[in-house]
């Protein structure tokens, strides 16, 4: 992988955004609780085929913050990205009643 | 006596490429605060701001509580976290950079995305960093004819000095009233 902390060079500003996967590792090494970087951390599982593992995240999203915006619709969807349709409507719920 | 003020709740989006300046321009609206440091966005976040706007079609007070929504923008990620980003949106304020061009054609990216989950929201677009004049990598025709195509009131912006930034915001609030 290339080396890309553009974040620590001095004075101009960096050409281009930190690798997200870089910005998660680095946020969950100072705090494993840190919860925006759990959220995109399940996005990343998912994309990578493993949703399994993002739900599994998202959970723990959830337990610690479970307002975080948009979690609730991520579970719905990664709950029909497995077929587990009643799963996904009970998070639908939840997130309809969290963001009203 | 006056009537009361109508009261709404408006969920507002912030969508555009890494770096436009999305998060800057919220912080600039609602905190007024400014930093030349980059801070990548890490997942989701919402500002609460209120205000008070008379209404664009017959001029009744309205106060508006506005749900700021901050993204990530990350092309990669955007499909997958569409829902979790735009369910139930009624505004969305579309970001380009004034110093690269590709920001302005990647709004129809977003847009494209964004219609998936929330249908044909109310869009307002910026063109953001107006103060580096001197790097502009787009001229006003060429904004005002993609703005013009897709139906965008647009307006520039600097977060950097708040030029145009709290006109933006009330424009997007005009914008969504009137629909
Ligand atoms: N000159 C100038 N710089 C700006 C302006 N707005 C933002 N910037 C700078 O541009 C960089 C990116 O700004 P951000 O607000 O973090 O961009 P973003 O769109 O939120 O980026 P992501 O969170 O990665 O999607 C930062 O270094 C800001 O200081 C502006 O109006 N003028
Ligand atoms: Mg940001």
């Amino acid at each position: 992988m290339r080396p890309h902390d553009d974040r620590d060079l001095k004075g101009a500003p960096p050409l281009r955004r930190p690798e997200t996967s870089v910005l998660v590792k680095e946020a969950l090494r100072k705090d494993a609780n840190d919860v925006d970087a759990l959220f995109v951390l399940a996005a990343l599982r998912a994309q990578d085929g493993h949703p399994d593992e993002g739900l599994t995240i998202l959970d723990r999203v959830l337990v610690i913050d479970p307002g975080y915006p948009g979690a609730w619709f991520f579970k719905e969807k990664l709950h029909r990205m497995r077929g587990e349709t009643r799963q996904a409507e009970t998070a639908r719920e939840q997130g309809e009643a969290t963001e009203a | 006596m006056t009537a009361a003020a109508e009261l709404v709740k408006m969920k507002i989006c912030m969508a555009g490429e890494a770096m436009v300046g999305k998060t800057s321009l919220i912080r600039r609206y609602v905190l007024e605060e400014y930093e030349d440091r980059y801070t990548a966005t890490l997942g989701t976040k919402i500002t609460k701001k209120s205000l008070g706007v008379a209404h664009p079609q017959d001029g009744h007070r309205v106060e508006v509580n506005l749900i700021l929504w901050d993204i990530m923008g990350t092309p990669t990620l955007r499909d997958l976290l569409k829902e979790a980003y735009y369910h139930g949106a009624h505004g969305i304020l579309g970001v380009a950079d004034l110093t690269r061009e590709e920001t302005l054609r990647e709004l129809d990216a977003w847009s494209r995305s964004i219609r998936t989950v929330a249908g044909s929201v109310p869009t307002y677009m910026v063109v953001n960093k107006a103060d580096l004049e001197g790097e502009a990598r787009m001229d006003r025709g060429t904004i005002d004819a993609f703005c013009r195509d897709r139906g965008y009131p647009w307006s520039y912006t600097s977060a950097k000095t708040g030029a145009g930034v709290e006109e933006a915001f009330e424009g997007l609030v005009r914008h969504v009233l009137s629909r």
